[in-house]
């Protein structure tokens, strides 16, 4: 094999192989320098969502019982549990996380996903998915309240008669009421899109808005203090909910 | 023994499958290079699209690399040898096992 | 290396019993058919989610998203893997006429792989999954996976690396596979874990799904039916050197098409081009492949009547001839637009790993088990016969059913219809799904209890035979 000097071309052949693999691991790392790719701790800078303390004002017994208080700490914690929950569960083989330019799907669910948005922590590995048997759940965010969300992961088929989502009994406790788990998924469910601008369509005034003071880390964040509780409903929600989607 | 001369037709179809498979992978090789070109020119958002570009670029290299090998050792020589060779090896093995083939390949 | 081929071939061929070791291609085969009943029964049970049926609902360790997991990486590195080592233990010995590497070696890779697929299936029961399709497999799983493979490529390229002069064309198919299968492994299982995030893990996730058949799956499947096809046709194949051009058409074509699994997604648009054009260039390549089959097979067409290993093959190679003609329509934009995310894309997995894929591995076992089992002839050809038909029917409605429903479902979604239509309109192809499944299901278990009691027939293997073949699975020149 290696007597002849043809042997060379193999060599090259099989070393162009390893080299291409090098290249898939180093090129990402040279072309994104400049875009890091965030931490949970980053995204969760931006603000807390409504629904998160919403969660806790809802469920204070387990919300202390398995969180604490409502802080960025916490929220951090829950995100990244939540997606870990999404992950095992395989939820992603039946929800996407992508909108389409095309199908009309910037009307039913959304604008349009844009390559930034993936650029994070918790889309490590991507969850673009490759069926939608339910909804895409990428502009998710307070398009359902929180208590939508129990019912439904209790029960789907209680606010959905047709769904085919599967009952996750095992994101509550024995009372019924949502263990760590089932707070967590819930967090991240209703995370999918409140980074983006367009996300007060549903809530008004959009998450936190803008920080208003630097708080310490561990800070309880009050809920009057931040959200913007008007009008949700007069909300210029375009498309997404003149297109039936909502339950 | 083996009779080599493949019938007129059948290198027809061979040659035309070559040229048929070489024509749109040229088209295909040379768009891919230029719209190489154009992502590194263009900004680091779009340009993550240039991994898996440049490796296709590489991993073509490298069978590009093989296949002269494969060339220079002989491997396309008497293309149609290794078939015949390959079913003789089967019957004898055959055949010493106990299970002789009714008709010689 | 030289002109004189006929060199190649010894006077004096060592015995099949140095060549091969037969107990390993049978243990093999048992792993595969073992995993393939548990990963069907997967596949059931999740259908019947869909119909609303679920037995188990509310149980964790049952939570149907992970049994679907179990499913298809039950099919994948159970089934398909399990079953085309065996047939490499049969195939790569006798067409090299060398013994593997090592049979210690071998004997060591067969326990480590059981114990890779095992591990992957309590891992992902337990909710240890991996966000990669195909590539589910728990990160503690990944390393293990990959050494194993890289022991593999070690035990059948000293082999093949021994020959010398013109290598038939499904030893080229072979070493690409050992290489391929490594590279893309790592490629789809560690990259995106560990060193590339968001969009472009996606490019690198789509390649992975697509390289996994494609250059896994494909090149060994094309490579065993190169060899088997003309052993028990007992003729040669029509062209060695179309083969050849199929195989370096596939090598430099492949690569880049598994983009087209993420059309119109956040990976820029002149890059899914690229995937279209490479995709409907494949086309071109898997037509060769038929040509020369189907140029093989010309005058001998009673085999498909007389010869069950023969018809499960070219079954397969039709079914594999429309998913390749489905894959290049459906690749293009026009179509992505509409079938993207639904039921279509299911149908067409369903059709490739196991009417193509599956469908070559289940005719190699229905060739080789009587002579490995020593029974040299089957318990039942009645109930071989129904496998086959349940098996291709079930496949053939299944396919159908999930085309249908795909494209219900994609417009519907386009049409704006409320979400819940779909779930409604989707229902009934649901169902006939599951029942589709149920035949499959079915026919496999007969195939089960038809090797074993074929193995309770014949003595330990290796020993003489008792009794003269018969039925269909007679030599096809009887």
């Amino acid at each position: 094999m290696f007597e002849s000097r043809s042997g060379v071309f193999l060599i090259a052949g099989l070393g162009f192989f390893g080299l291409s693999f090098l290249v898939m691991a180093v090129l990402p790392w040279a072309i994104y320098y400049k875009e890091p790719e965030q931490t949970v701790e980053q995204l969760a800078a931006r603000g807390i969502i409504p629904e998160f303390v919403d969660l806790a004002e809802r469920y204070p017994e387990q919300f202390k019982q398995y969180f604490g208080a409502p802080t960025y700490a916490t929220y951090v914690e829950a995100l990244r549990l939540g997606h870990q929950v999404y992950v095992a569960e395989a939820c992603w083989h039946c929800h996407s996380q992508f909108i389409r330019p095309v199908s009309n799907e910037d009307l039913r669910w959304g604008p349009v996903s844009h390559a930034l948005e993936y650029q994070n922590e918790l889309q490590r590995p991507v969850l673009f998915g490759t069926r939608r048997v339910g909804p895409d759940l990428s502009r998710e965010a307070g398009r359902r309240s929180n208590d939508w969300h129990v019912a439904h992961f209790w029960q789907p088929t209680s606010v959905v008669p047709s769904s085919v989502m599967p009952p996750y009994r095992w994101f509550f406790d024995g009372q019924g009421y949502p263990n760590k788990r089932g707070l967590a998924v819930i967090t991240y469910v209703q995370f999918l899109g409140s980074w983006l601008k367009e996300y007060p369509y549903f809530h008004g005034e959009g998450p936190l808005g803008p920080l208003p003071a630097p708080t310490p880390a561990d800070a309880p964040i009050a809920r009057g203090a931040t959200s913007g509780e008007t009008d949700s409903v007069d909300a210029p929600i375009v498309g997404a909910a003149t297109a039936g989607v909502l339950p | 023994m083996i009779v080599r001369s493949e019938s007129r037709l059948k290198r027809i179809v061979l040659w035309f499958i070559a040229i048929g498979i070489l024509a749109p992978a040229c088209y295909g090789f040379t768009e891919k290079l230029i719209l190489f070109i154009l992502a590194v020119r263009r900004d680091q958002i779009a340009g993550f699209t240039i991994i898996p570009i440049a490796n296709y670029l590489i991993v073509t290299a490298g069978m590009f690399c093989l296949l002269i090998w494969a060339a220079k050792h002989g491997m396309f020589r008497n293309v149609e040898q290794p078939k015949y060779d390959m079913l003789r090896r089967e019957a004898e093995l055959d055949r010493r096992e106990g299970r002789p083939w009714s008709e010689e390949p | 290396m030289t002109q004189a081929s006929a060199a190649a071939v010894p006077k004096e061929p060592p015995a099949t019993s140095d060549l091969v070791d037969v107990r390993l291609v049978l243990w093999h085969f048992t792993a595969g058919m073992v995993f393939l009943a548990v990963a069907i029964l997967a596949g059931f049970l999740f259908s019947l989610q869909f119909i609303q049926r679920y037995p188990v609902a509310g149980i964790e360790l049952f939570s149907p998203g992970r049994w679907r997991m179990v499913h298809t990486n039950g099919v994948a590195y159970g089934f398909l893997a399990n079953v085309f080592l065996g047939a490499l233990y049969w195939a790569v010995p006798r067409l090299t006429l060398r013994p593997v590497y090592s049979r210690r070696l071998s004997w060591f890779i067969f326990f480590a792989w059981q114990a890779v697929v095992l591990a992957t299936a309590v891992g992902l029961v337990l909710g240890h999954a991996q966000a990669l399709e195909w590539g589910e497999t728990p990160v503690y799983v990944d390393p293990v996976a990959l050494l194993g493979l890289m022991l593999v490529a070690v035990n059948f390229l000293a082999p093949i690396f021994q020959t010398s002069g013109p290598m038939y064309v499904s030893l080229w198919y072979f070493i690409a596979a050992f290489i391929w299968t490594v590279l893309v492994y790592a490629m789809g299982n560690f990259l995106p874990q560990y060193f590339v995030g968001g969009a472009a893990a996606g490019a690198i996730g789509g390649l992975f799904i697509h390289d996994l058949v494609g250059l896994f799956v494909t090149p060994l499947g094309w490579g065993l039916m190169y060899y088997f096809v003309p052993i028990i046709l007992k003729k040669p194949m029509w062209s060695h050197g179309l083969s050849l051009v199929g195989f370096w058409g596939l090598a430099f074509f492949y690569p880049l098409t598994g983009i087209h699994h993420f059309l119109y997604s956040p990976i820029p648009l002149f890059l899914q081009h690229g995937a279209v054009i490479t995709t409907i260039a494949i086309e071109f390549v898997v037509t060769t492949v038929i040509i020369n089959f189907f140029g093989t097979l010309a005058g001998r067409g009673d085999t498909l009547r007389t010869n069950l290993p023969i018809r499960w093959f070219y079954t397969g190679m039709v079914f594999y001839f429309v998913t390749c003609l489905q894959c290049s329509f459906q690749t293009t934009l026009t179509f992505q637009k509409i079938i993207h995310f639904t039921d279509w894309v299911v149908g067409h997995a369903h059709l490739v790993m196991l009417g193509v894929f599956g469908f070559w591995l289940l005719g190699i076992i229905l060739y080789l088990w009587p002579r490995l089992v020593g029974s040299n002839a089957w318990y039942s050809d009645v109930l071989n016969s129904w496998h086959y038909w349940l098996t291709m029917l079930g496949t053939l409605i299944m396919f159908l059913d999930l085309l249908v429903a795909g494209l219900i479902q994609g417009y519907l979604w386009r049409d704006l219809s409320p979400w819940e239509d779909s779930l409604r309109a989707s229902m009934p192809f649901w169902l006939v799904r599951t029942f589709s499944g149920v035949m499959i299901t079915v026919g496999q278990f007969m195939f089960f209890w038809n090797c074993y009691k074929s193995w309770r027939l014949g003595a330990p293997a290796g020993a003489p035979r008792r009794e003269p073949s018969r039925g269909s699975m007679a030599p096809a020149t009887a």
